[in-house]
C-alpha cells in the first residue's frame, strides 16, 4: 500500500499467503465465441474463507465463477485460456474429468433449481452419483446436509414431498444442502439471494457464514452490503478485468483504485 | 497433473463411465433423429423406385392424360390430380372463412366460461378418425344433402345454364362437392387451432390501441389483427391444404370413385389418395401397381411443396 | 346531425353485426357437425352393443370374431389386432421419438443438421398417411411377399414417431437451462442429467405427446390397407395378415349386409370413443402440468 495519492493504480490485486491458497487463477482469458469477456485475470482464493466478487452487470463476475467448475464446457464456442489451479492442479487441462471435478466444486445458482423429485432425493441425487451408501448412512448424510443448510427443522416431516412444493427461500437452501451433500471442497454461489425476500436472504446468509469453517466459498453478488457482511476477501470486477482484490474491510473502507472507489461510493454501477 | 483425471477411478467408480456413456447417449439420440430423416428419404426413394416402370412407360404423358384403364393398361394421372386439387381447393374455400371466424370467436367474442368447452369441442372434431368421417359422410350427410340441397338446386337450375352444368349428375349425395364439404369439416379444426394460437400472439396493447381509436371488432380484426398474423395465417391455410390433399378414407367413401375428369360439382370423381386406397390391393398387374405408386409420388411432391411452404411461413410460433 | 354522417355509421354498424353473426354461426356449424357425428355414432353404433331384438347388452362384440355374413359375430379379432399393432407401434415410436426429440433439444441446438431434421420431421408429421402405407408396402410387404401385422405396426409407428419427436423437443426446450446446469454442477454426466432430471421434469408433457400420437394412430386406416390388410379370424401371429378395427370398418361399411354394417358402426363408435377419451385425458394432463 504505497502512498500514491497523486495517481492511484489502475489495478490492485492483493496476494494472499501461499499456504492458504485453495484456488489460484493465472492469466485467465475467457471467450464467448469471438467476444472476449475476461482479460488476464490473476488472483488467488483462500481456503476456509468466503471470497466475494462484486461489480456491475456484465462485468464478468459470473463468467469467472463458471470457469471455476468448467460449466462453460457444456457449450461449444466458449473457451478459457490460462490456468486455474485447484490445490495446484490445472482444471482447465482438457484431460481433466469434468464430472469428477464438479463433484469437488459445488455450485448454487441465481434462481432456485430444485429437481422434480422429493426433498430427500434432491439431496441424495448428487451423493448417489459418487458413493454407494447404506440406507442409514444416506439418511444421515441427507439430515446432516439439511441441518447445515438450516432447512432440517422445516422439512424433516415432509422429506418425501416434492422439492417444488417448498417456498423460494426454502428451495434455495435445499439447493445449498444438495450442493454440500456431496462434500465438495469449494462452493460457488452465483447471486444466490437475488430471487429471495429479505427474511429468506438473511437466513441464507447465516447458512453461508456457517459453511466457511469447512469450505472454500466464492460468492458472486451485486449486493455490496451482502459482500461486506459475508466475505473475508472481495474482488471488484469491471469490463472483464479484476480491478481490485483485497481484504473485504480494506476494500470497502479504503479502496486503492479509483474505479473501485467510484463503484463502492455509488458513482456508477 | 493427473490427480483430477484419476479421481474418478480412485474415489468415484460410478462416474468413470460418465464421459463414455455421455458420448454413447448422444450418438443414440443422433441415430434416432437420423432414422427419422432416413424414413422421409426412404419414402421418396421407394416411391421413385416403385413408380419407375410407369415413368419409363408413359413419361410426361402420365401427368397429362386422364385415361385410367386397367384393362388396356393405360394410366394417366390427370383425372385424379384434378380431383385432388378441386376437392382440396373447394374444401379450403369453405373451411378458411369458417375456421378464421371460429378462431376469432374463441379469442375475441367467446364468453370466458364457454371458451374451454367450445375450444375442446373444436379440438375433438380434429380427433375423429378419417374413416369415421367417411362413414358419417356416406350414410348420414350424403342422403341428407341429396334430399335437402342437391335436388332442390338441380330442380331450380334452368336447363342449359351454367348452374345446370355445374350441378348435373345423379342426385345421390356423393361426388366432388360432398367430398369437399367433408374435407372442410376435417381441416377446419386444424386451421382454427393454428389461427387461434397466432391471434393469441398479438400483444394486447396493439389491439387495445386500435379499440381505443373507436374501431369496431370487425375493423380491429380486418385492419390490425389479420395483417399482424398474415404470414402465419397463410401458413395455417397451407397446413390445412396439405391435410386436405392427402386425406384418404373420408374422401374414398363419399367421392363416388370414377376415373377421368369430373364433369360437374355433383359428379363422382376420384383423388390420388382415393384411387390408391381403392385399387392398390386389387391391382391387376405390375404396371397398375407401378402407376399407383407413381401417383403416390405425385401426391408426395404436391404435399411436400405445400407443407414445406406452410412450415416456413408459420415458423415455430404456432404449436402444430 | 347530417345524413352524410349517419350513413357510414349505419354501414359500419351493419358490417359489425354481420361479422359478429358470422363468427357465432361458424362456431355453431362446427358444434353442430360434432354433435351430428357423435349422435350418428351413438345411434348407429350403440346398437351393436345390444342384442338385435332388444334383449339387453350383447357381449359378442368383445367375445367373438368377425363373422361371415348372416352369422353371429363380434370384433374380438379386430380389437386384439388393433391393440397389438398400436402397442408395438407406440413402443417403437416412443423410443425413436423421445431420443430424436432429445437430440434436437439437447444436442442439435441451432446446428445446420439439426435444422434440417427439425424441418423434415415437421413435414413428416403432416405427410399423407397413405404414402407411409405405400412406403412400408415397398420395403416390407413386397420383399417378404406377404401382408403382416408387423408391417402395419411399422407403418403406424412411422406416423406416431414424428408427433412424439415434436412434442418431446417442445417440452424439453421449456425446461430452464439452470436445471441442467444444476445437475451437471453436482458432477452428474449429461446422460444422467437428462434421464433423472430433464425427462422427469418434462414427463407430463411427454406423456401428453405420446397419448396424442396414440389417438392419432388408433384411427388410422389408409396405412393399414396394404400392410396389415385384414384377417377374418382371430390370430395373434403378427407375421400374418392381422385384423384391425379401421380396416374392418372400411370392408364392412361398404357392404349390403346389415349385420356387417352394424359391426362397422359399432367399431367406429369404439374407435372414436377411445380417441376422444385419450385426447381429453391428454389435454387434462397438459393443463394440470401447466398450472403447477
Amino acid at each position: 500500500m504505497n502512498a500514491q495519492l497523486e495517481s492511484p493504480p489502475e489495478t490492485a490485486v492483493l496476494e494472499i499467503a501461499p499456504e492458504t491458497v485453495k484456488l489460484a487463477i493465472k492469466d485467465l482469458n475467457f471467450f464467448y465465441g469471438a467476444k472476449q469477456s475476461l482479460f488476464d485475470v490473476t488472483v488467488s482464493f483462500a481456503a476456509n474463507a468466503v471470497t466475494a466478487l462484486i461489480g456491475p452487470s456484465g462485468c464478468g463476475k459470473s463468467t469467472l465463477l463458471r470457469t471455476l467448475n468448467r460449466m462453460y464446457s457444456l457449450y461449444p464456442g466458449q473457451k478459457a485460456t490460462g490456468q486455474v489451479l485447484l490445490d495446484g492442479e490445472d482444471i482447465l487441462n482438457p484431460r481433466v474429468n469434468v464430472a469428477a471435478l464438479r463433484a469437488r466444486i459445488g455450485m448454487v445458482f441465481q434462481k432456485p433449481t430444485p429437481f422434480p423429485m422429493s426433498i430427500y432425493d434432491n439431496v441424495a441425487y448428487g451423493v448417489r452419483l459418487y458413493e454407494s451408501l447404506s440406507r442409514q448412512d444416506m439418511a444421515n448424510r441427507v439430515e446432516e446436509s439439511l441441518r447445515r443448510a438450516a432447512l432440517w427443522d422445516e422439512v424433516k416431516d415432509k422429506l418425501r414431498e416434492s422439492g417444488l412444493s417448498l417456498s423460494g427461500g426454502q428451495q434455495q437452501r435445499l439447493c445449498v444442502a444438495r450442493g454440500i451433500a456431496v462434500k465438495p471442497e469449494v462452493l460457488l454461489l452465483d447471486e444466490p439471494a437475488s430471487a429471495l425476500d429479505p427474511i429468506s436472504t438473511a437466513r441464507l446468509e447465516e447458512t453461508i457464514s456457517d459453511l466457511k469453517s469447512e469450505y472454500t466459498v466464492v460468492i458472486v453478488t451485486h449486493n455490496m452490503g451482502q459482500a461486506a457482511r459475508l466475505s473475508d476477501h472481495t474482488g471488484f470486477m469491471y469490463l472483464g478485468q479484476l480491478v481490485e482484490f483485497g481484504e473485504t474491510e480494506q476494500l470497502f473502507t479504503s479502496p486503492v483504485t479509483s474505479r473501485a472507489r467510484d463503484y463502492i461510493t455509488g458513482r456508477f454501477g | 497433473m493427473t490427480a483430477i483425471a484419476d479421481i474418478d477411478v480412485a474415489a468415484a467408480p460410478r462416474s468413470a463411465r460418465g464421459a463414455t456413456l455421455d458420448r454413447a447417449f448422444e450418438i443414440l439420440c443422433f441415430s434416432a433423429a437420423t432414422f427419422l430423416l432416413t424414413a422421409l428419404g426412404g419414402i421418396v426413394i421407394s416411391l421413385v423406385i416403385g413408380g419407375w416402370p410407369a415413368i419409363a412407360k408413359f413419361g410426361p404423358a402420365f401427368l397429362i392424360s386422364a385415361e385410367w384403364d386397367p384393362v388396356q393398361e393405360v394410366y394417366g394421372a390427370a383425372g385424379a390430380v384434378t380431383g385432388t386439387l378441386i376437392t382440396a381447393a373447394l374444401a379450403l374455400a369453405f373451411a378458411v372463412p369458417l375456421s378464421f371466424a371460429i378462431a376469432i370467436f374463441l379469442v375475441e367474442l367467446c364468453p370466458p366460461i364457454l371458451r374451454r368447452p367450445i375450444g375442446t369441442a373444436v379440438e375433438l372434431l380434429a380427433g375423429i378418425p378419417s374413416i369415421v368421417y367417411g362413414m358419417w359422410g356416406l350414410f348420414v350427410f350424403a342422403p341428407w344433402f341429396a334430399q335437402h340441397i342437391q335436388v332442390p338446386i338441380m330442380m331450380s337450375a334452368k336447363p342449359g345454364s351454367l348452374l345446370a352444368t355445374l350441378t348435373s349428375g345423379i342426385p345421390n349425395g356423393s361426388g366432388i362437392f360432398t367430398a369437399s364439404v367433408i374435407l372442410a369439416i376435417m381441416v377446419l379444426p386444424f386451421i382454427a387451432a393454428t389461427m387461434r394460437e397466432l391471434l393469441n400472439t398479438i400483444p394486447p396493447t396493439v389491439r387495445e390501441s386500435a379499440y381505443g381509436l373507436g374501431s369496431t371488432t370487425f375493423e380491429v380484426i380486418r385492419k390490425v389483427s389479420l395483417p399482424y398474423v398474415r404470414t402465419g395465417a397463410i401458413g395455417a391455410v397451407m397446413l390445412g391444404l396439405g391435410r386436405a390433399l392427402g386425406e384418404t378414407m373420408a374422401v374414398t367413401f363419399v367421392i363416388g370413385n370414377s376415373h377421368g375428369f369430373p364433369t360437374s360439382l355433383f359428379a363422382p370423381g376420384s383423388t390420388i389418395a382415393s384411387t390408391i386406397a381403392n385399387e392398390f390391393t386389387e391391382a391387376t398387374g405390375a404396371l397398375h401397381v407401378s402407376s399407383l405408386i407413381l401417383l403416390g409420388l405425385v401426391l408426395f411432391i404436391i404435399t411436400f411443396a405445400v407443407l414445406a411452404m406452410a412450415r416456413l411461413l408459420i415458423g415455430r410460433q404456432a404449436n402444430l | 346531425m347530417s345524413m352524410a354522417n349517419a350513413a357510414p355509421r349505419l354501414s359500419r354498424r351493419l358490417g359489425e353485426i354481420a361479422f359478429l353473426a358470422f363468427c357465432w354461426i361458424a362456431t355453431g356449424i362446427a358444434l353442430v357437425a360434432l354433435t351430428a357425428i357423435l349422435w350418428a355414432l351413438v345411434k348407429q353404433g350403440g346398437g351393436g352393443f345390444f342384442k338385435p331384438n332388444g334383449g339387453g347388452i350383447d357381449l359378442n362384440i368383445f367375445t367373438k370374431s368377425t363373422p361371415a355374413p348372416g352369422n353371429e359375430g363380434g370384433l374380438l379379432n379386430a380389437i386384439l389386432g388393433s391393440l397389438m399393432m398400436c402397442t408395438l407401434a407406440m413402443l417403437g415410436a416412443v423410443s425413436v421419438g423421445v431420443l430424436a426429440g432429445t437430440w434436437l433439444s439437447e444436442f442439435a441446438r441451432e446446428s445446420r443438421y439439426g435444422k434440417v431434421v427439425r424441418f423434415l420431421n415437421d413435414v413428416l408429421l403432416s405427410a399423407p398417411s397413405i404414402l407411409v402405407g405405400l412406403f412400408v408396402y415397398e420395403i416390407l410387404v413386397a420383399p417378404l411377399k406377404g401382408f403382416s401385422g408387423l408391417a402395419g405396426a411399422v407403418a403406424l409407428g412411422l406416423i406416431a414417431a414424428p408427433v412424439i419427436t415434436r412434442t418431446t423437443e417442445d417440452v424439453l426446450r421449456l425446461q430452464p437451462v439452470a436445471l441442467r446446469e444444476a445437475s451437471v454442477a453436482l458432477g452428474a454426466p449429461v446422460w444422467r442429467t437428462i434421464f433423472a432430471v430433464i425427462w422427469k421434469a418434462a414427463q407430463s408433457g411427454m406423456l401428453t405427446g405420446a397419448l396424442l400420437a396414440f389417438a392419432r394412430i388408433s384411427g388410422e386406416t389408409a396405412p393399414l390397407l396394404f400392410t396389415a390388410l385384414n384377417n377374418q379370424f382371430l390370430s395373434l401371429d403378427l407375421t400374418k395378415p392381422t385384423a384391425n378395427l379401421p380396416v374392418v370398418i372400411a370392408n364392412f361399411a361398404l357392404t349390403a349386409y346389415d349385420d356387417w354394417r352394424r359391426l362397422a358402426w359399432a367399431a367406429a363408435l369404439l374407435i372414436t370413443a377411445t380417441v376422444l377419451v385419450v385426447t381429453m385425458v391428454a389435454r387434462t394432463i397438459l393443463r394440470g402440468s401447466a398450472r403447477s
